[in-house]
């Protein structure tokens, strides 16, 4: 069900998701034309290449038909059997000289007529039909029978000679080629660089703006999303859209151009023969298509599969000890083989549309090259296209259906990179309900009074965790909330600096409501001393400064001094430098404790909202922890969440919490005398 | 030279059985390459045919069919060598998945602490894909590619032209070189740029994570700045290695253009002065085109075969993997349990560098007795339990079943015996009825809601959409704390074993069930042995014995009423829940 409203939000906003991804690209629109610019040239240079050898063979490699003429010695390009012959075709002259092509061999008749040279030089199969090759010469009559033209061989060394015009020209043609050559490969790279460098930067300013906007939400976002999947979209959706930015749209762009480069390049050279191609071009989309949508089918059923076996994998290596308990090792092993089996036919599926798709295109191709063969053959037979355009033809048709393949490929990377796109998005969109004051009030200090007036709070909808909570704490006092769990503590001490906005009342500091202050300024007066201490990859002083570099190594010193934290950090190999990672359990829970006084003592805060940590925690560290806690509040107006009585016995005031309410509130001693529910939880823990 | 033998062992088997399709699939393969020459060849023909006037329309026609032909032929071979080879290497991947899952269920439970599912997980998919690649596409693509090299020089040499054919191997020997040495940079430049990309992944993880540090100290501007930093350096990273990268392909395309420069200077001169034929030329010129393939697809397959090669290493570290929890070579005739437990002297601990788990324990449990196990977090009281199932074996002492040694028992005889219900309460996907009936497969309908109902679950289970057809788990409805409690109690009420072990299994059903589940279970386990460990006293009321662990050691021993009266840690316990539950009825 989830799984379909996913697809049809997919397909609907399918074309504003890529108008929103190509947003990106704005700023580096320059640097997109001119990669444009330079995919054009390089599509333009690609076709002229095999026109290039065309050229070679018609002009030169098949330039032998050329008459001849007879010259004086000074006007001729070669002497030749006692004859000045000029390759010139304007020389004036009445005899001339021709090169006769028949079985492999070449053969050399003189002494022509104007008429008669022009005559040989457009000879085709059927003229030759009646020659007869005897001893080195070759004999064959005139189109209208009358004459008999007589040819002498010619080795390879005559040849070479005769030829040399075709051997310079072809020479030319060489260097023309690797000219084209060089200029493609400039502009093929500073193509590709261009582009590559502009992909980048737009992933770059994606992941930024992702992973900053991340750092915006407020912690409800948190609760409902898992670390793992926030983390997705910053490193890995992001990098599907490379492909994106870096191939996908210029190769959709040049792909294009190429299909019409060759199409106009082709219908230009012979529209007949070009048209003969282009009857190729539907078969292969739709030939194409429907692989296409045959394959994603298979492959998302292919996805689902694995995902299953995946998480029936996890599963059951979490439950392994149950399946040993229950002998149930055999029917898993045999319930795992059917899932392998149902997968495996999928994957055969998948196997035949490729074994299908893949032979059924080459067959395409062979056919139209065979098809093409066969008309530009009767062509050339027919006199009216010559072998090179011949070549051109049969060199084109094979690249012309790869484009069109590639094609069909780059719509499908374009359709995965606008799924990741829209996951991206859809947190991109995610609003910050804490939202920051318009006109904001900026204290000149916080002194630290704190009020609660009628404070209604829930987490969700009407699931009230405070019910009408009020009090006061002024400034330096110390105070503490107490209760069963579930009572409603933590949540007040997440109240004071606004991670959560609440649902009816006012929460003031210094009088201010603090939805008025700016939550930086408020949360820099709040210090949070956390039940869970979160160590950051680094080192012991890293984890104390944070990223403020403000602080210096001598302030860090002090502070750990101050709360008893340098006891341990000064034991420890590196000291202030020892590395520590957050799933690494160089720290013991009691000196995690300690580091995150240092932490807070560091920052200096005018109020101090604590939350005791639960864990067991030795002795020795607790009476650390204890006195490093008195020096902690020394001067701050303080809220502490405790969970163990024993700690908070010379608060100020004790507020007793009980299902979302304030029950019982006063000293330790009051307390007791009440002879409450503190009295009870007390005795609980005696 | 033992990693050689392991490699073939575990892959052996599987060739010897597909070593046939591979042998039928390899031969469709060498003549499709065959095959596909002719066409260069059939074009070349036509052109010299038309060049030299010695072929007609009809000619030409005939050219024509046999390029269809060979397309025809092509498009077969293709398709089934695509079968063969393709379809086993699914087939192995099959096989290599199901041995994996099988083995995997055999091994102790010490390795899957010491193994994270995720680690496990990838076994399953990186590493077998990495195999399944190389004994599939690799091995096509290595083998195609060094035939069609072969076959094409020597078409190019034996229909065109030595002289020719050694002069344009120069620029392609070139590309052979440029390719190698460019997959050693790129390898190299890659690695780094997936080291940059995992420093950046690893940032946004602990970012994230620290969300609360950050906003709480108002570290956002700074995370912004700190992250810019590892995003640039990924974005230099992926700079480096796409550098190279989008410049591969240009200087290919230049490298098999000389290639043609050299064709049509020397192919050329050849031509003219009638050493070749054009048609010759002109297949030469296509056969260039057909080699730029197999030079870059050798390469490729190389650096797949060694990633397959590495992935067959890593499938062997589960394969190998052996249990030291197996049955006894020579076991004791025991063919079912009675209920006596006595556990001697022993102690126990997980690793030798770490303090033992348990010390000293000494119980005697008569059959039909029920006892019951208290004590802190982190006491020992689940160790205890794992080491009655033999989970794990003990480092000294002795536990007996029924005057056995717990280790001269068959694993499956001991585990048939115990009725075991976890403390996390795991259930799999599957139905309710699947789940309740795990450790009895052929169970009845009227069996299953006897247990359910004896585990207090059978009217939550009215009330779902498909009673005991409904799935539960991940993809199905979601149970409470509780429901999975009472499922995974009725579960092992139905297996019916002479033990039964409640791992703190009542902690999140609320009293009065609690107290119905208790009384159900004094009927039902009437005669029968039964250990329970729990936190609350209330849950105890109705044991013969009870055990207090502290710091795995016993530190009381008694009776339900002995311990009751004595001071110590069962009273101390007894008196605070006491004042626990008023405090919960207070409004």
């Amino acid at each position: 069900m989830a799984q379909m409203k996913n697809e049809t939000a997919e397909t609907s906003s399918g074309k504003g998701v890529f108008l929103r991804i190509l947003s990106y690209a704005r700023p580096y629109i320059k640097s997109m034309l001119v990669c444009f610019v330079l995919v054009l040239a390089v599509t333009a240079l690609n076709l002229y290449r095999p026109i290039l050898i065309g050229r070679a063979i018609d002009g030169y490699i098949e330039g032998y038909a050329r008459p001849l003429a007879c010259v004086s010695p000074e006007d001729a390009d070669v002497e030749f059997d006692g004859l000045y012959l000029s390759r010139d075709e304007n020389a004036a002259s009445d005899r001339y000289a021709i090169l006769v092509y028949y079985s492999e061999n070449y053969y050399f008749v003189r002494d022509l007529t104007a008429q008669q040279a022009e005559e040989l030089s457009a000879l085709t199969g059927e003229d030759l039909s009646g020659a007869s090759e005897n001893g080195g010469t070759l004999t064959f009559p005139s189109a209208d029978g009358r004459t008999e033209f007589t040819g002498r061989l010619l080795d390879r060394d005559e040849l070479s000679v005769l030829r040399k015009g075709d051997h310079d020209g072809i020479i030319r043609i060489g260097i023309e080629y690797l000219i084209v050559l060089a200029v493609t490969l400039l502009c093929e790279l500073s193509m590709v660089w261009f582009l590559q460098r502009t992909g980048q930067s737009i992933i770059f300013d994606v992941r930024q703006q992702t992973f900053e906007h991340l750092h915006t939400l407020p912690l409800r976002f948190f609760d409902t999303n898992p670390v793992g999947r926030l983390v997705t979209r910053v490193s890995n959706d992001v990098d599907s859209l490379e492909r994106l930015f870096t191939q996908v749209i210029v190769k959709l762009f040049s792909n294009t151009v190429l299909i019409i480069g060759y199409a106009v390049v082709m219908a230009r050279i012979n529209f007949r023969l070009a048209l003969l191609c282009f009857v190729f071009l539907p078969f292969i989309f739709v030939l194409t298509y429907i692989f296409r949508t045959t394959v994603r089918r298979i492959y998302r059923t292919i996805r689902t599969k694995i995902s299953n076996l995946n998480a029936f994998l996890s599963e059951n290596i979490s439950g392994v000890k149950l399946i040993q308990l229950f002998v149930r090792e055999k029917s898993k092993a045999d319930d795992f083989k059917g899932r392998t089996t149902d997968l495996f036919r999928s994957q055969m599926k998948e196997l035949l549309a490729f074994s299908l798709f893949r032979p059924g295109i080459a067959f395409m191709a062979n056919f139209a090259l065979a098809t093409l063969v066969y008309r530009s053959g009767v062509s050339v037979l027919a006199g009216t296209l010559t072998l090179g355009t011949m070549y051109v033809f049969t060199n084109y048709i094979r690249s012309f259906f790869q484009p069109i393949e590639e094609l069909a490929e780059q719509f499908s990377s374009l359709q995965n990179a606008l799924a990741s796109a829209e996951k991206i998005f859809t947190v991109l969109d995610e609003e910050n309900t804490i939202k920051e004051p318009d006109d904001p009030y900026i204290p000149e200090k916080v002194e630290g009074r704190i009020e609660f007036r009628n404070v209604w709070f829930a987490y969700e909808n009407e699931d009230y965790v405070l019910r009408d909570v009020s009090f006061v704490i002024e400034p330096g006092q110390k105070v503490a909330f107490v209760g069963a769990t579930g009572a409603g503590k933590s949540s007040i001490l997440n109240l004071i600096g606004r991670y959560y906005d609440i649902q009816k009342g006012e929460i003031l500091i210094d009088g201010v409501d603090i939805r008025r202050y700016r939550t930086s300024d408020l949360r820099r007066a709040i210090g949070q001393v956390q039940q869970d201490v979160f160590v950051f990859t680094g080192d012991i002083k890293s984890n104390i400064r944070l990223l403020d570099e403000s602080i210096t190594d001598e302030q860090i010193r002090l502070a750990a001094h101050a709360v008893n934290a340098d006891r341990f950090i000064d034991q420890l190999p590196g000291g202030y430098d020892e590395p520590v990672t957050e799933r690494g359990s160089t720290l013991s829970a009691g000196q995690r404790q300690l580091l995150s006084f240092a932490r807070t003592l560091a920052y200096d805060p005018r109020i101090l909202v604590m939350d005791e940590a639960t864990a067991n925690i030795d002795t020795e560290t607790e009476g650390l922890i204890q006195e490093a806690l008195e020096r902690l509040m020394q001067g701050r107006t303080t809220i502490m969440v405790a969970h163990r009585l024993s700690t908070i016995q010379h608060a100020d005031n004790i507020i007793v919490l009980h299902k979302g309410r304030i029950r019982e509130s006063g000293t330790h001693q009051e307390l007791l005398q009440h002879n409450g529910i503190y009295k009870k939880l007390y005795e609980l823990q005696q | 030279m033992q990693k050689l033998k392991n490699r073939k062992g575990i892959l052996r088997p599987q060739l010897k059985k597909y070593g046939p399709a591979y042998l039928l699939g390899l031969i469709t393969l060498l003549m499709v390459d065959y095959v596909e020459l002719f066409v260069p060849k059939l074009i070349g023909e036509a052109t010299d045919g038309l060049a030299a006037h010695l072929i007609d329309a009809r000619g030409v026609l005939m050219i024509a069919g046999k390029i269809v032909l060979c397309g025809i032929a092509v498009m077969f071979g293709r398709f089934w060598w695509r079968r063969f080879i393709f379809g086993s290497a699914r087939k192995i991947e099959r096989a290599l998945r199901d041995q994996m899952f099988e083995h995997l269920e055999t091994l102790p439970l010490r390795y899957f602490n010491t193994h994270k599912t995720g680690d496990l997980m990838a076994y399953f998919t990186n590493d077998l894909e990495s195999v399944r690649l190389a004994i599939g596409p690799a091995i096509v693509t290595s083998f195609d590619a060094t035939v069609l090299t072969l076959l094409v020089l020597y078409r190019m040499m034996t229909y065109v032209s030595v002289k020719l054919t050694l002069l344009a191997m120069i620029p392609m020997a070139a590309i052979a070189l440029f390719g190698y040495f460019f997959g050693e940079a790129f390898e190299r430049r890659y690695s780094n740029m997936q080291k940059a990309f995992a420093e950046l992944s690893d940032y946004a993880q602990e970012s994230i994570s620290g969300e609360r540090v950050v906003k709480a100290f108002v570290q956002e501007k700074k995370q912004y700045a700190a992250f810019r930093e590892v995003n640039e350096k990924k974005r230099r990273a992926t700079m480096h290695v796409v550098r190279l990268d989008a410049a591969f392909e240009p200087i290919l395309h230049f490298l098999v253009g000389l290639t043609y420069v050299v064709a049509i200077l020397v192919g050329g001169y050849f031509t003219i002065v009638g050493d070749m034929t054009l048609g010759r030329f002109v297949a030469f010129n296509v056969y260039i085109g057909s080699m730029v393939w197999p030079m870059l697809a050798m390469g490729e397959s190389v650096t797949i075969i060694s990633q397959g090669i590495a992935g067959l290493d890593r499938l062997h570290e589960i394969l190998d993997e052996t249990s030291d929890i197996t049955d006894p070579e020579d076991p004791d005739d025991v063919s079912e349990l009675k209920g006596g437990i006595s556990v001697r002297n022993m102690s126990f601990d997980y690793r030798e560098d770490l303090p033992e788990a348990l010390h000293d324990i000494n119980l005697e449990i008569a059959p039909g007795e029920t006892l019951a196990v208290m004590g802190r977090t982190g006491s020992g009281k689940s160790t205890l339990v794992n080491l009655l199932c033999r989970m794990y074996d003990v480092s000294s002492g002795e536990i007996d079943f029924d005057g056995h040694d717990v280790r001269n028992i068959p694993l499956s005889v001991l585990r048939r015996g115990i009725a075991y219900v976890p403390q996390d309460n795991f259930l799999f996907s599957d139905t309710l009825a699947g789940n309740i009936s795990f450790g009895k497969a052929d169970a009845t309908e009227e069996e299953i809601i006897a247990a359910s109902e004896a585990a207090q679950l059978h009217s939550d289970v009215l009330d779902f959409p498909e009673g005991y057809d409904t799935v539960v788990g991940e993809r199905g409805v979601t149970l409470s704390g509780g429901q999975k409690q009472r499922a995974s109690i009725a579960r092992a009420l139905l297996k019916d074993s002479p033990i039964l072990i409640l791992d703190d299994s009542l902690s999140a059903v609320d009293t009065d069930t609690e107290e119905t589940i208790l009384k159900n279970l004094k009927e039902i386990r009437a005669g029968k042995t039964t250990i329970i460990i729990a936190h609350r006293v209330s849950t105890v009321q109705n044991a013969d014995n009870v055990l207090v662990l502290e710091d795995g050691r016993v530190a009381q021993y008694g009776s339900y009423a002995e311990l009751a009266e004595t001071p110590g840690i069962f009273r101390d316990m007894a008196e605070k829940q006491r004042l626990e539950q008023q405090l919960q009825t207070e409004e």
